[in-house]
């Protein structure tokens, strides 16, 4: 079968969705709960001395308080918090005396009502030995930078070139911390089902949850079964184990009866993952035509003592533009602080906003239009390897960006352009890409005579719509009516899971639902001896009076061989891209942001979005565009809105709600346009998906941040934008 | 959070009369939206609350007489929508409905809101031990001060505190002289809003001149002809959902050209909602112009004092009166 461009068609699960009747993991009902609450560390480095649990006991309904006695014999291991996969490193609270981060667990308390737990938890009193200093911030002197680089990439002689070019900038870019938010809170629930433990919780990688547990508390891998039912925004905070996760497990095993927890919002800032401070130093030169001769990126990225989180800023900004010359080097500095992680781009975003930003002053110190720069170190291949790109209509997504927000109206000198009430507009453009990668997946596909039609399969359906792009194919391969779908998803009790995430869900998802949808098709063909029927595959079926087809399928990414299925089932990390043997693959996207600036206040607002993006072939318009919607309201709350605000003396998010910690509303939302190239990327799989999800963000705040200057002169080189940056001079 | 045990009588009487049963550790409670919220953070810790939701008569929205009356028990969402306050009084108006959310506005009383307590990040995150605060444990020292103070008061702080008086609704009945009427065990007083609120001087924890006991039971507002002339400008990190950076309650009459009355109060600027003589000293008898309505921002922000961060927020305070004054003028125009 050809592939098609998929129709409009609402999220199969939208109705469920919206009556509330999609139940998330810590939605499920269990009988015999006993309800779990932390007690957070109250210093930022130090020992326990001491655990009074003597008053919380008394407080009615509260079983017991569990502190590090209950669980020093949890393991850390490369699954645990803050690993990523590399021994030695992660940290898992409660299972010694010392405490490495503020608001880290020091107490578990466990009682037969909610209410009882939280009363329980604040009626725990702990004394410690503080230590006499700690470093909360990368920029404190006590913080310690890596000797070693982590990541160096080198192309061409960029020092030379930079010193021998006339038009350069030579700027630096700061980013701020950032907490990821979620509606739905971070859960674990442990109990124990058909012989096995069961642990429910909202993750985007239930396969690693399982298996990584059992090691972490010692039990079988094949004994502990996780469901990750739906996920109420993932975005990276739930890749992996929650500094929670063991707790609950262990303690359901020492209570034999089910535990739950759901993470207070206030605990989350410091438990849970979140996006790293950084520093960006930009240097980037061209020729008097604006051709570039040269890109030099150093980045710095704020990490913990322990953690393995990696610095990758310099992957993708290298791939934006035919440099001819590059040097990059990502290091990392450690500070007495919980461990950052992936939150949606998570350095494509950061590195992005740097150098798109830094790119639109090259162009403003060149005379020349942004958007023509960009246009006029457009490339085919990837300077770096020299491969080509599987895909690339950036080009494209400029020009229909740039008609689409009206770009023609852009002045080139700033604060020249103004409002009927005398607001300060300005227009800023920046792209970005984002790398394509896929996931082994392992499929059970069912097809019932009566039209009924089950599928199991890898994916965790995080609100991107993982269920609406399976049901894509199987509508188009089979002729499936989506009332008669059934697509579970998400539990290692049914399909190994991947971890989902950084945009490869799709790319991943599609082509094994179309490959076995492919698979059964054929089986039917040659049940009944003819290939040109039209209509439901069912009615076919029926017609045999055989009542259902079965068929099993599991398929292997673009360059990998079995070695990756056997991955996927122990919940080891199996991706691909973006280098290819024979190309480089990512997704691109362009923005382009119409600003208005008050200047009595100083205060921005985005009034006009205009997004165009290349993700390969389109899966679902609707959920793909409110991919890009979020992705750049997002950025807008970046841009100008989000910081979490960490007091050094104390090294504790100061601003630890959803009331003080900044996100855009409705009213903060003007129009954001959003167009798809939908061209299928065939060289990278059976569907012609590349992704989405995070390259919708990429670019966006620079975008903004480049639309402010346009608007004001005012070049601000951190995030957010806010009011006592722009209010004087205006 | 701990346990408490709960009443709900039926009259403001009888609720006085449970308050002063229950002893030191009652609080009065209606919409619930601040002291609910402290609770859960462990700020509050009332033994008793006595709920003043459902008492008979205090949801009064009175507009006819010569002085506007508003039970305690009224909703702000309610007032915010009500036509004669939105045509003939939009700073209270706005004020009402540029604060909080929907949600919040319709359950929080407009009693209640003159109540609310500071969004000092140290104020209200520190229960675990973790910032001391006098506001919260008398003399225990000010985390703000040397710390991240962008959103705390640049007028009326003392060096014991500095937290901003958080309301909008406040403000705008400060602009317009407006008094509170109270219930308490010796019977009933009217306060004068500009001495309900208590600066914080070296005793931060008494925020307000209430008497232990003393039940909110309405809010008395003299119609004035400048209502009309009148606005609530808030300037904010966000459009929506949140508290003011800087805010100016102004409401103008003005004859010939000239301003010949002038109401000005400010909000998020200050350790209590802040009057302005000087600023309406400035306007008066003066024309509307922008340079005129930026002299008299400047005058109210000729006392502020900067701590490390809020240095911004005297020139914002300053060019937000201004903008409002251009509002009020605009609005006497048409």
């Amino acid at each position: 079968m050809t592939l098609s461009s998929n129709p409009d068609r609402p999220r199969v699960d939208a109705r469920q969705k919206v009556l509330g009747e999609a139940l998330f993991a810590a939605d499920q009902r269990v009988d015999n709960l006993l309800h779990a609450m932390t007690v957070p560390a109250s210093i930022a480095k130090g020992r326990i001395r001491a655990i009074d649990s003597s008053a919380a006991l008394k407080v009615p309904g509260v079983v017991r308080v569990m502190t590090f006695d209950d669980f020093a014999d949890i393991r850390t291991t490369p699954a645990s918090r803050g690993a990523y996969g590399q021994p030695g490193k992660g940290y898992q609270p409660m299972t010694g005396p010392d405490i490495v981060h503020r608001g880290e667990p020091v107490a578990l308390v466990l009682a037969e009502t909610l209410e009882a737990a939280i009363e329980g938890a604040e009626s725990v009193s702990v004394e410690y030995d503080e230590a006499a200093e700690f470093t909360a911030l990368m920029e404190q002197d006590g913080a310690e930078e890596e000797s070693e680089v982590f990541t160096r990439l080198d192309h061409g002689d960029a020092e030379g070139a930079f010193a021998g070019a006339v038009h350069k900038v030579d700027v630096t870019y700061r980013h701020p911390q950032q907490h990821h938010n979620p509606i739905e809170l971070i859960s674990t629930t442990a109990l124990f089902s058909e012989g096995k433990l069961r642990i429910l919780e909202g993750t985007q990688w239930s396969s690693a949850l399982a298996g990584g547990l059992a090691g972490m508390i010692g039990r079988e891998p094949q004994s502990v079964r996780a469901s990750s039912p739906y996920v109420g925004g993932g975005f990276g905070q739930k890749n992996g184990i929650q500094e929670q996760s063991a707790l609950v497990a262990r303690a359901a095993t020492i209570m034999a009866r089910p535990v739950k927890l759901v993470m207070p919002r206030g605990q989350l800032f410091h438990t849970a993952s979140y996006r790293p401070r950084s520093l960006h130093h930009v240097r980037l030169a061209a020729d008097a035509d604006g051709k570039l001769a040269a890109g030099l990126y150093r980045t710095e990225q704020q990490n913990s003592r322990y953690d393995g989180y990696n610095p990758l800023f310099g992957e993708t900004p290298p791939r934006m533009y035919g440099y001819p010359n590059w040097a990059g080097e990502d290091r990392v500095i450690r500070v007495d602080t919980q461990t950052p992680g992936h939150q949606r781009a998570p350095h494509e975003h950061p590195s992005s906003y740097a150098t798109e930003c830094a790119l639109d002053e090259l162009a403003h110190e060149l005379g020349m239009d942004p958007v023509e720069l960009r246009l006029a170190n457009d490339t085919d291949t990837d300077p770096i390897t020299g491969k080509p790109y599987s895909s690339r209509h950036l080009a494209e997504c400029l020009r229909r960006g740039a008609r689409m927000i009206d770009w023609g109206r852009r002045r080139r000198e700033p604060g020249t352009l103004r409002a009927e009430n005398g607001d300060r507009i300005g227009l800023g453009v920046a792209c970005g890409n984002y790398k394509a990668s896929m996931s082994p997946a392992i499929a059970t596909l069912r097809l019932q005579a009566n039209g009924v039609c089950r599928i199991s399969l890898s994916g965790h359906e995080m609100g991107q719509g993982l269920r609406s792009v399976i049901a894509a194919e199987l509508i188009e391969v089979l002729g499936v009516d989506p009332a008669k779908l059934d697509i579970r998803i998400g539990d290692t009790g049914l399909a190994p899971q991947m971890l989902t995430a950084g945009s490869w869900g799709t790319a991943s998802v599609a082509p094994a639902a179309r490959a076995a949808a492919l698979k059964l098709r054929a089986n039917l063909v040659e049940l009944i001896g003819r290939d040109d029927f039209e209509g439901p595959a069912h009615v076919q079926l029926a017609k045999t009076r055989r009542p259902m087809l079965k068929v099993e399928i599991d398929t292997v990414p673009l360059g990998e061989g079995p070695q990756a299925l056997d991955n996927l089932r122990r919940g080891l990390p199996v991706t691909t891209g973006p280098e290819y043997a024979d190309f480089m693959a990512f997704s691109w996207i362009a923005h382009f942001a119409e600003v208005h600036v008050e200047p009595s206040t100083g205060r921005v607002r985005t009034r006009r979005f205009a997004s165009v993006i290349d993700c390969g072939r389109v899966m679902n318009r609707r959920t793909t565009e409110s991919q890009v919607k979020g992705g750049v309201v997002w950025a807008i709350g970046a841009a100008l809105r989000e910081i979490g605000e960490t007091d050094p003396r104390y090294g504790r998010v100061l601003n630890n709600d959803l009331a003080e910690y900044l996100v855009p509303v409705n009213a903060d939302i003007d129009w954001i346009d959003v167009e798809v190239i939908d061209e299928p990327d065939t060289r990278l799989n059976l569907s012609g998906v590349k992704g989405a999800g995070e390259v919708a963000m990429v670019g966006a705040a620079a975008a903004i941040a480049n639309a402010v200057f346009n608007a004001t002169g005012k070049r601000i080189r951190h995030l957010p934008i806010r009011i006592e940056d722009l209010l004087q001079g205006l | 959070m701990r346990a408490f045990s709960y009443s709900r009588p039926r009259t403001p009487e009888a609720a006085v009369a449970a308050f002063t049963d229950a002893g030191a550790g009652a609080r009065y409670i209606a919409g619930g939206t601040t002291l609910f919220d402290l609770m859960k953070l462990n700020v509050e810790r009332p033994t008793h609350l006595v709920d003043v939701s459902e008492l008979h008569g205090t949801d009064l929205i009175e507009t006819s007489g010569d002085v506007l009356r508003f039970g305690a028990g009224a909703r702000m969402a309610d007032i915010a929508d009500d036509e004669t306050i939105k045509r003939e009084y939009p700073l209270l108006a706005e004020s009402l409905w540029r604060a909080a959310s929907q949600q919040l506005r319709n359950m929080a009383s407009v009693g209640g809101n003159l109540l609310q307590r500071t969004r000092c990040p140290y104020f209200r995150n520190g229960a675990g031990g973790v910032y001391p605060c006098n506001k919260r444990d008398p003399r225990t020292g000010c985390a703000a001060i040397d710390g991240l103070d962008r959103g705390q008061a640049v007028l009326g702080t003392s060096d014991a505190c500095t937290a901003v008086s958080p309301g909008d609704w406040p403000v705008a009945l400060t602009a317009l002289d407006a008094d509170i009427v109270v219930l308490g065990p010796q019977g009933n007083r009217t306060i004068p809003i500009a001495d309900f609120y208590l600066l914080p001087q070296d005793t931060p924890d008494r925020e307000f001149s209430l008497e232990p006991g003393e039940l909110v039971i309405e809010i008395r507002v003299p119609r004035t002809a400048a209502g009309r002339a009148s606005t609530y400008h808030k300037v904010r990190d966000r459009e929506s959902y949140a508290f003011a950076l800087a805010a100016a309650a102004v409401a103008l009459r003005i004859e010939g050209g000239q301003v010949r009355q002038a109401h000005i109060a400010l909000g998020g600027i200050a350790t209590k909602p802040w009057r302005s003589r000087e600023a309406e000293a400035a306007l008066r008898g003066k024309a509307p112009t922008r340079e005129n309505a930026l002299a008299a921002g400047r005058a109210a922000l000729a006392g502020a004092k900067a701590g490390r961060h809020n240095g911004f927020k005297i020139d914002l305070a300053a060019n937000t009166i201004a903008d409002a004054i251009s509002i009020a003028a605009e609005r006497s125009a048409s």
